[in-house]
Order: structure tokens, then sequence, then C-alpha cells
């Protein structure tokens, strides 16, 4: 499945008080990271629904990429409970049905996070780039 | 500062002399709470040192642009008046009611005439060394004293320009300039100005190396200050961002800065003091260099004390020392040589371990010190206040900001050299040390903020305009702007397309609001920075312009896009495009939100009974607002009952009892004592908080809180600690100096022993206060008992700013300092006879030294414990070490993210008494914000459910954090109560009909967002393929 | 069936209450019916459906309530009928002071046709406890198969949807006025078949609801193993919640509160 011209397009939800500002604190440090992603900005990580997921994958993401404020941290102190139950079921879900759930991915990213944040976005596109393609892509295009 | 008893009232107005961030803050802090403010600054433009800076520590952020919405704010408040360039010449009157002659100098334009095009200063044929850029560069007669200048206008420098030294002749700006603004006739206008009270804070002047001759700054190029540093880092600098020594423009491969110039020397200089703020700027400053550079640049410190005692200063050095790189030579430079030949430099130095070595550099930098400018000083003769004896404004420890003449307020770096967040604190403290003067004066002369028409914008489709900005080259260095512009041009709704070099300055705002008109627009997208720092900004731009301020978008294309994709400036551009479609998508299914006013509590609780809670008590009572003080304890004080003296040699007791005394007695302050907070509900200006009173339980209403729990010294396990009565921490030695304690009286030999757990793996932070307590104690066991040997054994002295005098004079008394290094510390053991020896290595002479002290003092860390509780209770946070974390390091010192909840003292980092107290003013103040508002605004960006969706599953209810959904059993539906509602959307998320809508980020914006990244990249991708 | 009669003519008389939703045949068929104290002896052709004649009497039970609030009815519930009481009392779509169980156990052969772990209700009126099956066959080879070939095995099945909505409409859980199926911002609108998606989306509301009826599968005109699905979706929610659906001693949904602490963790990249 491996190209070395593989471009995944990978979508990102964001929450506005960790993982958006740790992602501003990467630029702010000046820490590179691949530009295959496109990024959404949520208040809360609890405020992604699987639905926001799943059309991703459906209108062409590789991969989808959700980063909210560590458990204890959550800016409204336990929005972020829902998102992990969220995003763990659907994992589990995904990979029942062959829907390779290592498209998803959910890391807990401060504020003070910088390194972490771009150290994250790195691995999950050289991750998605291994993986290649979406196979839903593919079946969409095929129908 | 009690208010005086006042002939008449009070004037409700009050001049801020000096416009850096603490001018700023105050200014804003008064403007806010119901004040008129007059800004004095001598400058054509506020924004003072901070505006020069590239980047700011411990966080990295760049200066400018943290600095530049609060410039803004300030340039465009309705009750600030800018006078600039001015000064201040004289002062009658008294508290309450001053009159101050400011001379307001001839600009030469019409402020209200320049567009500041620019075209005066390209015209101009004079050339001028640039002092906004330390003389790197040039400008010209005609300027403007930085591209984000507030107020942005352009002025004429009658020193320099020809038409004052030639006699009438030259005129060219005159002659091109476009809205004929250029006004030679103009002359200084002295003005009497009526204020109640006065703040100082004309900020330091940089110390001129000059004198140095041995480091020949004058005469070579690339020995630089840290200051021309600054500059050479900036994007906006000399050399736009491009890290090129002047001499040649090479790039350096090896730098070194040099530490204490001009600070804690009396050879070259009277300046004894430590300027309390190199350490710090010198480690970010090789840090960020090392980052500019593309081929692993080589950064030395060379320094004598690394001063990192700041909250996360140490983990900053740290990081510098182990990770980045960054090298760390503890000596002081004698002198520095040419290299012959070439422009590079050689340093001779003795390393630590006693061998003369020589190395070479590409360029070198002086960490220079801070110093009080003499025409400041001037300008303190004028106004009658003191000064000490490094020349900064005299002040008390008790009484921090409160100038020697009654009336008259001094914050920042003039009142003692010191970093931006303490300048902020204290700048916000004199706002709060004037509140209380002036308090029946409140909104006697402030305007009121006029109501912005809104526009009904129901029946118009969208038209958008999108304005991209170049943030100098921070973007466009990278990203092509114009490219991105022309593409937003082709979006649908997309009306009006423009780029600006700095869409965030004053004038931009006016373009935005001017286009806004001229094309009927209703929708609002901007492509530069983070929102977080930039939406409020824009939006209320927007809604000066009659738009609804949540129709607006802010794309970020910097910080998370030409930043961290530097090295590929297409994929850049096109991320850009992606991201300015996304945006324009959702904003054009914005629609106006709402908001609405709710009442406020005029009460504040504070937590703590120490002095700092005692002081932000007082500081919110005295300017008319009722308190609840709350206290665990049964008694008021907390741990300053403990300390003998400040580091300035004040008793400590009297003042603490004048404290407690005032804070029973004030009519406005109920004490709850043996109390504590159980809970909390509410939010800013309607909080309901449970108290418990051994077990009985009272409820308050307050509209702000202030968290001031103090903090606890670390009982070590270390030292023989409880197990030899010779060992003493730092407040027991102070009990038994208070007391008399034979231990003490009857020593002949007493040791202190630095950092006991601090600075350890464990807790990687510096206490602080404990190496002045120690030089302190030390000098009074040598007045005690001249003849007794007295040693501090350290591993960096950190009696930083004026604290180093104290340094200074046990050394002169005979107090024998021993550095020991963290791995190789000194060893404690418990002698035959009980008594104490203590081995520890003198690292100059390289031996074991044994030390057979009779008292030992540790200083030992100061902890905190059990903050997680009241975190939880008021939903804000705590740093790794436990202490509560404020919402932003550098400029909201006191505030936290939750709205109405502020911090001070101990429990937010150890501190001394003296910044305490000012911490506690300045929570005091930004309180007083809150409080002093008749309402409250709620709405905006909340969850909303539609009813007739909605089937009444209630999914909803239980996954709302704050509790704020019902459901309503007669409609058999749920309702989101939109005053509880903080708008996180996890409700939204959780609807299965996806009927509850979080507005401002609905689902159709969401969906919307979605399409469009992956659309436009997949055209991309079927047109490559 | 005399016991099963007894017991509603006995609540209609007593007017304990305001009706019963049973099965009654009508024309050889039989048929969802609404037996009243008015025509009493109507009770007397009351009848337990045949395992191959199901409807979704909960569904009908919501509507009524929903005309009749303040009114209690009775109903015939199976395990899985009534697994569906008890997730719509915890909905708010029915209130358990207003619906009085009439319970059936199934027989053996619908038990293993169904694959149901508690095919009885609580309480008895009608037929013997059978033995339960405790695990899916069904669930278990789609287990076992690799990513790729169950993703093959899915995709085909989800390519033969016509969008009919019929699993949607027959089933007893799906109450929302609104359904997120049909919003064209979610699932793309005009073609067919349906996004990939759809059949994921309606699993997801299913998890932690779906009471093993069977009828979506029964409805669907495609032959789509919905049920495999839904049953894997409620097996996660054990797994990772410890939920069981429709127990009465379940405590709340893992859906509908945040809970005190966070027990799972995110997974590892």
């Amino acid at each position: 499945m491996s190209d070395s011209t593989f471009e995944p397009k990978i979508i990102g939800f964001f929450c506005n008080w960790c993982t958006y500002a740790g992602a501003d604190l990467a630029g702010v440090s000046r820490l590179q990271y691949p530009s295959n992603i496109r990024v959404i900005r949520v208040m809360c990580s609890g405020t992604v629904s699987p639905h926001h997921v799943l059309r991703a994958f459906q209108k062409g993401a590789d991969g989808v990429l959700i980063g909210g404020c560590h458990i204890g941290d959550c800016h409204y102190l336990r929005g972020n409970y829902m998102t992990v139950k969220r995003m763990r079921f659907l994992q589990d879900l995904l990979k029942f049905t062959g829907f390779e759930p290592g498209r998803l991915h959910l890391e807990w990213i401060s504020a003070a996070e910088g390194p972490k944040f771009a150290q994250t976005v790195r691995d999950f596109t050289e991750k998605i780039k291994k993986i290649g393609p979406s196979r839903l892509i593919a079946a969409v295009k095929a129908a | 500062m009690k208010s005086q008893q006042q002939g008449t009232n009070p004037v409700g107005a009050v001049m801020v002399v000096g416009a850096g961030i603490a001018g700023v803050q105050a200014a804003l802090d008064l403007a806010d709470a119901g004040f008129y403010v007059y800004v004095v600054e001598a400058k054509p433009a506020i924004g003072g040192v901070m505006a020069q800076l590239d980047k700011t520590f411990p966080t990295n952020d760049c200066s400018m642009c943290i600095l530049s919405p609060k410039l803004v704010e300030c340039g465009r408040h309705l009750n600030i008046e800018i006078l600039a360039p001015a000064r201040v010449q004289g002062i009658i009157g008294e508290p309450g009611n001053f009159t101050v002659t400011v001379n307001q100098a001839a600009r030469y334009i019409d402020m209200a005439k320049c567009i500041a095009c620019g075209l005066c200063a390209e015209k101009c044929p004079k050339k001028v060394p640039d002092a906004f850029n330390q003389g790197l560069i040039s400008r010209k007669a005609a300027y403007v004293l930085y591209p984000q200048a507030v107020p942005l206008k352009y002025a004429i420098d009658p020193v320099n320009c020809l038409y004052f030294k030639k006699g009438g002749k030259c005129k060219a700006c005159e002659k091109f300039c476009p809205t004929g603004a250029v006004d030679f006739s103009q002359t200084d206008q002295p003005r009497d100005i009526q204020v109640g009270a006065v703040v100082l804070a004309p900020g330091f002047k940089p110390y001129d190396p000059t004198k140095y001759a041995a480091y020949h700054y004058a005469s070579l190029p690339n020995v630089v200050t840290s200051m021309e540093f600054e500059r050479i880092l900036s994007a906006s600098g000399p050399y736009q961002g491009h890290l090129v020594r002047p001499s040649d423009h090479k790039e350096p491969q090896k730098i070194a800065w040099l530490q204490c110039v001009g600070s804690r020397d009396l050879n070259h200089c009277d300046n004894s003091h430590c300027s309390a703020v190199c350490c710090m700027y010198a480690i970010k400053e090789a840090v960020i260099a090392k980052e500019h550079s593309k081929d692993g640049l080589e950064a030395a410190i060379f320094f004598m004390d690394m001063r990192t005692m700041g909250k996360d200063f140490e983990k900053y050095y740290w990081r510098a020392r182990d990770e980045q790189g960054v090298r760390f030579i503890r000596t002081r430079i004698h002198s520095v040589d040419p290299v012959p030949g070439t422009d590079d430099l050689s340093i001779r130095y003795l390393d630590e371990d006693g061998t003369l070595r020589a190395e070479t550099f590409d360029m070198l930098v002086l960490s220079v010190g801070l110093e009080v400018a003499p025409e400041v000083l001037e300008t303190g003769r004028i106004l009658g206040i003191d000064f000490n004896a490094n020349k900064f404004a005299e002040t008390s420890s008790f009484a921090p900001v409160a100038a020697t003449r009654p009336g008259i307020f001094v914050c920042g770096a003039f009142q003692g050299p010191k970093d931006i967040p303490q300048s902020v604190m204290e700048a916000s403290a004199s706002a709060s040390a004037a509140g209380d003067l002036l308090a029946a004066a409140r909104f006697s002369l402030a305007k009121k903020k006029p109501e912005f028409a809104e526009r009904d914008i129901s029946q118009e489709t969208p038209r958008i305009g999108v304005f991209v900005c170049h943030c100098g080259i921070n973007i466009a260095g990278v990203i092509d702007v114009e490219a991105v512009r022309d593409y937003a041009g082709t979006l649908p709704f997309v009306e009006y397309v423009e780029n600006n070099l700095f869409t965030c300055s004053q004038d931009t705002q006016e373009i935005i609001k001017e286009r806004i008109k001229e094309h009927n627009l209703n929708r609002i997208v901007v492509a530069s920075c983070t929102p977080k720092t930039h939406e409020p900004l824009f939006q209320e731009t927007i809604k000066e312009a009659g738009l609804n301020k949540y129709l607006f978008e802010l794309v970020n294309i910097r910080d998370q896009g030409s930043w961290v994709h530097m090295h590929e400036p297409e994929r850049a551009t096109r991320r850009a495009k992606d991201q300015v479609r996304m945006g324009v998508a959702k904003v054009g299914l914005q629609q106006p939100l709402r908001e609405f006013t709710l009442p406020i509590t005029k009460a504040g609780l504070v937590i703590g009974g120490g002095a700092a809670g005692m002081e932000a008590a007082l500081g919110l009572a005295d300017q008319g607002f009722k308190v609840h003080l709350v206290e665990k304890k049964d008694f008021l004080g907390g741990h300053a009952l403990k300390l003998n003296h400040t580091w300035r040699g004040e008793q400590v007791k009297p003042y603490v009892d004048g404290l407690v005394q005032r804070v029973t007695k004030h009519p406005q302050i109920e004490v709850h004592l043996n109390s504590e907070v159980t809970d909390v509900q509410g939010f800013v200006g309607n909080f309901h908080s449970t108290l418990s009173t051994r077990g009985r339980e009272v409820e308050v209403e307050h509209g702000a809180a202030i968290i001031a729990t103090g903090a606890h010294s670390y009982k070590p396990n270390e030292y023989l600690y409880k197990e030899n009565p010779r060992v003493l921490l730092a407040l027991e030695m102070d009990q038994a100096i208070r007391e008399k304690n034979p231990l003490v009286t009857t020593a002949k030999c007493a040791a202190f022993i630095q950092c006991v757990g601090s600075r350890e793996p464990e807790r990687p932070y510096c206490s602080r206060v404990c190496c002045t307590h120690s030089v302190e104690s030390a000098i009074r066991l040598k007045e005690l008992n001249p003849d007794m040997d007295v040693y501090v054994l350290y591993r960096d002295l950190r009696t930083y700013g004026p604290r180093e005098n104290l340094y200074k004079e046990a050394r002169e008394k005979g107090v024998i300092f021993i550095r020991f290094h963290a791995d190789d510390r000194p060893q404690v053991a418990q002698t035959a006879d009980g008594g104490l020896q203590v081995t520890v290595k003198d690292l100059i002479l390289g031996l074991p030294i044994t030390i057979r002290p009779d008292v030992l003092t540790l200083a030992s860390a100061i902890i905190v414990k059990e903050q997680e509780k009241l975190a939880k209770m008021f939903k804000v946070p705590l740093n790794n070490e436990g202490f509560f974390l404020e919402a932003h390091m550098k400029l909201r010192p006191v505030d936290f993210a939750t709205e109405g909840v502020f911090v001070a003292g101990l429990a937010h980092y150890p501190k001394p008494l003296d910044e305490a107290i000012a911490q506690a003013k300045a929570a005091a103040a930004r309180a007083a914000v809150v409080l002093s508002q008749e309402s409250i605004k709620a709405g905006g960006v909340v969850a909303s459910i539609d009813p007739a969706l909605c089937s009444g599953c209630q999914a909803c209810v239980g996954v709302c954090p704050f509790g704020a959904i019902d459901y309503k059993e007669t409609e058999k539906v749920c309702e989101v109560n939109q005053a509880l509602c903080k708008g996180c959307g996890t409700c939204a998320a959780n609807c299965p009909s996806e009927c509850i809508t979080l507005l401002g980020f609905s689902h159709k914006q969401i969906y919307t967002q979605i399409d469009q990244a992956l659309a436009e990249l997949k055209m991309a991708a079927e047109a490559a393929g | 069936m005399d016991k099963l009669r007894a017991k509603v003519r006995s609540l209609l008389t007593e007017g304990k209450v305001a009706g019963y939703l049973g099965y009654l045949i009508k024309d050889g068929h039989p048929l969802p019916h609404f037996f009243t104290k008015e025509n009493l002896a109507e009770v007397d052709q009351a009848m337990v459906a045949p395992d191959s004649a199901r409807y979704p009497l909960d569904k009908l039970l919501i509507a009524l309530a929903g005309r009749y609030p303040e009114a209690i009815f009775a109903i015939q519930v199976r395990g899985c009928d009534e697994r569906g009481l008890n997730e719509l009392y915890k909905w708010g779509q029915l209130d358990p002071e207003k619906v009085v169980p009439v319970g059936v156990a199934c027989t053996q052969n619908q038990a293993d046709y169904c694959e149901c772990p508690g095919p009885w209700a609580s309480v008895v009126d009608y037929g013997e406890k059978c033995l339960p099956v405790a695990k899916s066959r069904r669930v278990e080879r789609i287990d076992t198969l690799a990513e790729q070939d169950a993703f093959q095995e899915w995709l085909a099945a989800f390519k033969r949807c016509i969008k009919c909505y019929g699993c949607r409409d027959v089933c007893p859980m799906c109450f929302c006025k609104e359904c997120s199926l049909e919003h064209e911002d979610l699932m793309s609108t005009g073609q067919l078949p349906p996004d990939t998606i759809f059949q994921l989306v309606r699993a997801i509301h299913m998890a932690g609801r779906c009471i093993d009826c069977g009828l979506c599968e029964e409805t669907c005109p495609a032959d789509i193993p919905l049920r495999v699905l839904y049953k894997k979706a409620n097996a996660l929610v054990k797994d990772l919640f410890d939920y069981d659906v429709g127990s009465p001693g379940a405590g709340p949904s893992p859906w509908k509160v945040l809970g005190e602490d966070a027990t799972l963790e995110a997974k590892p990249m």
C-alpha cells in the first residue's frame, strides 16, 4: 500500500484551550511538521462527534487527529471524558468493520506541549503515509 | 493607602507617565475601572522597550504579538488620552487633586490628517540613526517609531530635520504629503491637567557599555548590546530577522553572551544592583539565536551567578543547557580582543578549574543592565519623589508602589530592575492604589462606552471581506500572501480582499472599518496569527463598523502556517489557501450571536488570610467593595508572622499587626476564621460559594474571587533536620534570632545551606526568596557577633535586583560564601559531642573544607500542598509543581483563564513579601475592574437546543459539565441555561439528532470545514495525477 | 395462553390499565392489536405471535403514550421488548409508572436464531424459559477475519443498501424526531448506494441502545447483516463501559453521563 509520493489528507480537530494553543506554541517555537494537516478549531474536544469523524473519512480524509486537554486539564472540566469514550468506541467499531481504526487518533496535548504537538503531527503523518491511501476512499471512487 | 480626608471630592482622572507595558497596563486597569486616564509618553508612540524585544521568556512568545493587542486597546480606549511626545514639567496640589503641567512637543504632523502612508519619510532626505533599532540602521527625520506604532502617525524630529537646521529650506515632506498633514508652524504646547493621582512608569534605559573600555564596544561592530541583539533577531529589525553580524552581514557560527555588563559592578559604573532580567534574556537570546541558525550555531553564556529565580525559569535554563546545547561558563570576562585580519573576537578567561583559556567568537553580546535614564530622574525630581542608592524610585516593602510623595505611585523597572510580569503586576497594583485614593470619583469623568448600532444583516446574502496579513515577514517570508489573497477573491460570497503589512495595526483597523462600509461587507475573515491573541481585537473593530462581532473568522496562517512549514513555502501557501477557504465557508454560515447582561454582585471573596490575602481584601474594601476574607486557621497573618525583617530591613511584625487591625476593623470586610471554601457555583459576577466554619455552613454571594492561600516550607529529610537540634529551617532561624535563642547568641560559627529541596529534579524551580533571606540572616548574625564565622553554602547566589546590595554588605562584613555543585553537595555529620560537621568542596581551591557550625540553617524550598480542591472548585489550573497557573505568564500574571478569579502571593509562586503585596494589590485592581461594572455580558458562544427537534432523550443533560441543561417535564424537551453554559459543545456532539447547536461552532459549520478542507486537496491531487 | 389472557383480562376489568398492546389473528395473520375493556371479548383471542411474526410493539407504545400521557398501558414483551422498555425509560421516552409488562419466554428455536442472551421477560406469563445463547457466532466469525477481508465483506453488504430507512423505521429504539441519517450535511443525498458510513452512523446510535430484537435485519430488503453490527456495538459498550443494554440494574447509559473519573485512556498511536 505504501507509496512514496502519497500525500495523505489529514484533518485535525483541536480544542481551543490546550491542543490549539499547543499548536500555536509549536509555531512560536518554530517547530516544523508536515503540512498535510488541515485544522478545525473547536472549543472542546468534547464537541467532536463521531459523525464529524465519519464525514471526514467519507469525504476523503486519510487520517483524523483529535487533540484535547489532558484528563483533568479540560477547560470545561470533563468535556474530554466524553471525547475518549466516543473515540475509543469508534476506533473499535472501525476495527470490526475493517475500516482501519489507526486512521483515527486521539492525543492529549496541553497548551505547554508545543514539542509534543509537532511530534504527534509528524508521527501521525508518517504513520498514515505508511498505511497508504484510505480503503474507504478507494471504495467510494470504485463505486 | 487609606483614602485621604479630602476637603473636596477627588478628581476622577489619573495621569500615567511612561507608556511601556507597565504604563499601558496601569492605564487599561484604571480606565476599565472607571477613571479617565492621561498617558504621557516621551516618544511619539507607546510601547516602550517591550515593543523592541524579539521574544519573551520563558514562553518564547513573540513580544510584539502579545503586546500589540494591548497597545491597540490602549490606543482605542474611550477613557485613555495619549499625549505623545510629551513630558511632565511641573506639579502642584495634593493627593486627590493635582495639577500637572505637561509639555506636549510639536510633532509637525497634524495627527488628524496623517494617514501613515509614509511618503514624508520616503521623500525626507535626512538620514538619522534609528534609535528604535538601536542605531543599527537609519531612519529619516520624518519617521514613525515602528511599524505597529500606536498611534500610527508620523512625526518630524526637529533636531535632525533640515528645515529646522538650515533655516526654512527643504520641506520635501510638506510638498509630497497627500493630505497636507505636515505643519511646520506647530509649537510645543504646555497643558495644565487636573488629575487625582499620578502613576509613574517611565521604565529604564539599557546601560551604555562604552565605559567598559576593554570590551571595545564602541569600536568593534560585532560587539553588540543585548538590546541590539533583540533587534537583530526581530523580524521587523534591521536585518529582517536574519541572524547576521553587523560588520559583514555574515551569519555567525559562534556567539557569546557576557553577563553583568553595567550590573553588579562598581568599577566601570555605579550600578551595584543586579539587573534581575539579564540571565533569562541571555538564555532566551541564545536559544532563539540557535533556532534562527540553519547550521548549528554555538552559543555560550559567560556568567557569575545564574539567576533564574522566576516561575518556570529554572526549567528554561535546564532545557537550554541540557537539550538545546547552550554552554554556560562561570566566569567574568576581563577583556575582548579583535582577531587580526578578521572581524572575529577573542576572549580570554579563567574557567572553573582555574585554567586560562582563549576562545574566538564571531559575535559578542553584552548583557547590559537596567538603569533609570537621567531625563527620567529629572522628571522624578520635578515631581518631588525620592530615589534610592541605585537611583530607582524609593518605595517601602509594605507599599511597593507608593512613591515617597503621597498620591504618586510607581511601577515597572523605574521602581527597580524587573521582568515583564512583575512590571505588569506592579502596574495593576498602582491602579489599585490610585483606585483606593479616588474611589469616590469613579465614573465621574470617564465616558460611557457608546453602544454601536448593529446592522441588521438577516436579509443579506453573505458579503465576505478577507484580509491577509504579511505580519512583516513572519508570514510573507514563507507564504505567498498575494496568492492567498487572490485565491480568497475567487471564493463564493467573497466581495473584497486585501493584504496588509500588519493587519493588527491600528491604522488597519480603520481600513477594515472603511472597507466594511464601502463594500457593504457583512462578514470578515482575517488570515494572520492565532485567534487566541488577536480575535478580540478584530471583533472589536467590526463591532465599531456596525457588525455583530461574531461575524468574524480568524484563519491562523502564521503560528500554524508559516512558522511551522518554514522550509516548504509552496505547501505552506497551499495549506493557507485551504484554511482560508475553510474559514470563508465557515463564516458564511455564521449568524449574529446575541449577548445579554446579568447583574454583578459587588462583593469579593478572598481566600487566605496571610499578608497577600489581607492586602487584597483591603485593596477591594478601600475601593468600596464588600469583602469576605476566608482563613483556615484561627488567626490572620499567615507566613508573614514568622518573618523578622524584609530585605530592606523593615520590621515585619508592626506591619502585619497593623494589617490585621485594619482588616478586622474595616466595615466592608467580613473575616471568616477557621473556615474553608467547600463549594463554588456560578460564574464571573455571580458566584455563590459555600464556606464551612467548623462544620457550620454559610453561603456567600460574590462577583469575583482572589486566591491567596499561601504556601509551606519544605521539611527536609536531609542534612540532619529534626535529628540534630542545631539544624534549623530559615524561618526557625528567624525565630531563634527574635527570641535570642542561646543557640544563636552563643554561636561562634554558623552556616547556611541553600537550595535545600529547590532546583532539584522533583522540584525543578528556584524558591526565589532563600538566597536573600539567608544573606540577610547572615548579616544579622554578624551584627550580633562580628567575630562569629558565618558561611553560606550556595549553588548560585540569587540576590536579584537591589538585593544584590545585601550580598555585597554580607561579604564586606566577612560572611564567607562557598559555592557547591549540585552533584557534590555539602555533607552534614553529627560529631560525637552532638555537634555538627559540614564538609563541602571549595570549587576554587578544589579542596574539601570542613566547617563545625554551632547552628546550621537550611534554606528549604517553598512548596504548595493540596491546591487541587480549590483549583477544581474554581475551574482553574495548576502547574506541574502545584502552583496556580495564571492565564498568561507574561501579560496576565494575576488573572486566571476563568473569568472573575485571580491569584496572589505564594500560591502563585514563591516570592518575597514586597512582591506578594504588589501582586495582591494587582489582584485587587483586576477584581475591581469586574466589580466596578454595572453588569456583565453572557451569551455569545453558547449551546442552543431547537425545541421543535428535541425528542427529550436527555442525552445532553448528563454530559454538561456545568449542569446548564434542564429537562422541561411539561414540554418534554431540554433547554440550555445560557448564563451557565460555557460553550464547550459536549452536548451538541452528544445529541443523536444534532438538534443542539453550539453557536459559532455549529454542526453545519464543522461539516462545511471538513468538506472544504478535503475538497481542494482532492482537486489538487487530481490535477497532479 | 390462558394464564396470559387471564392476566390481561383482570388488568383491564380492574381498570389497572387503559389498554393492552398485544397480538390478535386478523384475516389469518397475527397482527398487533390494542385490547380495551370496551372490547373485552377480544381478549379471548389474544395470543402470542409466532416467531416469524414479530412487530415493534414498544414503538407503538411510545406513540400511544405520547397521545395519552396520563394513561397506563399493558404490553406484551419478549426479553428484547422488555430490554427496550428499560432503555426507553432511561431515554425519557416512556414512564415506567405507566407501563405494565405482560411477559413472554421465547422458544429455543427463536433464541438460537436470534443468538439471544436473554430470551425471556423478567415475569413470564407465557412459555417456558429456554437456554440463552451467550455468544454470537456471527460476530465471532467477523472478529476472526483479517481486517481487509472484514472490510470487503462489510463493503459488499453496505453497497446493497437501497436507503429505504426500513431498519430505522422498524426500530423500537429509534425515537428521534429528527434523524441524523437524513441530515444532508452528514450524509450525501441523491445517490445509491448511500455513503459508506451510513450503516456506521446508525451503528453508533445503536451502541448501548440496541435491544437486539432483530427486526431491522428482518426488514432489510438488501439482507445487510445489521444485527451482527449492532451486536458488536453492544459488545464493545459492554467491554469499554461494562454496560448491559436493557438491564434494569445497569445504571445510567455511558452515553448519557460524563462519569466521575475518566477510566479510559486514549489509545497509543
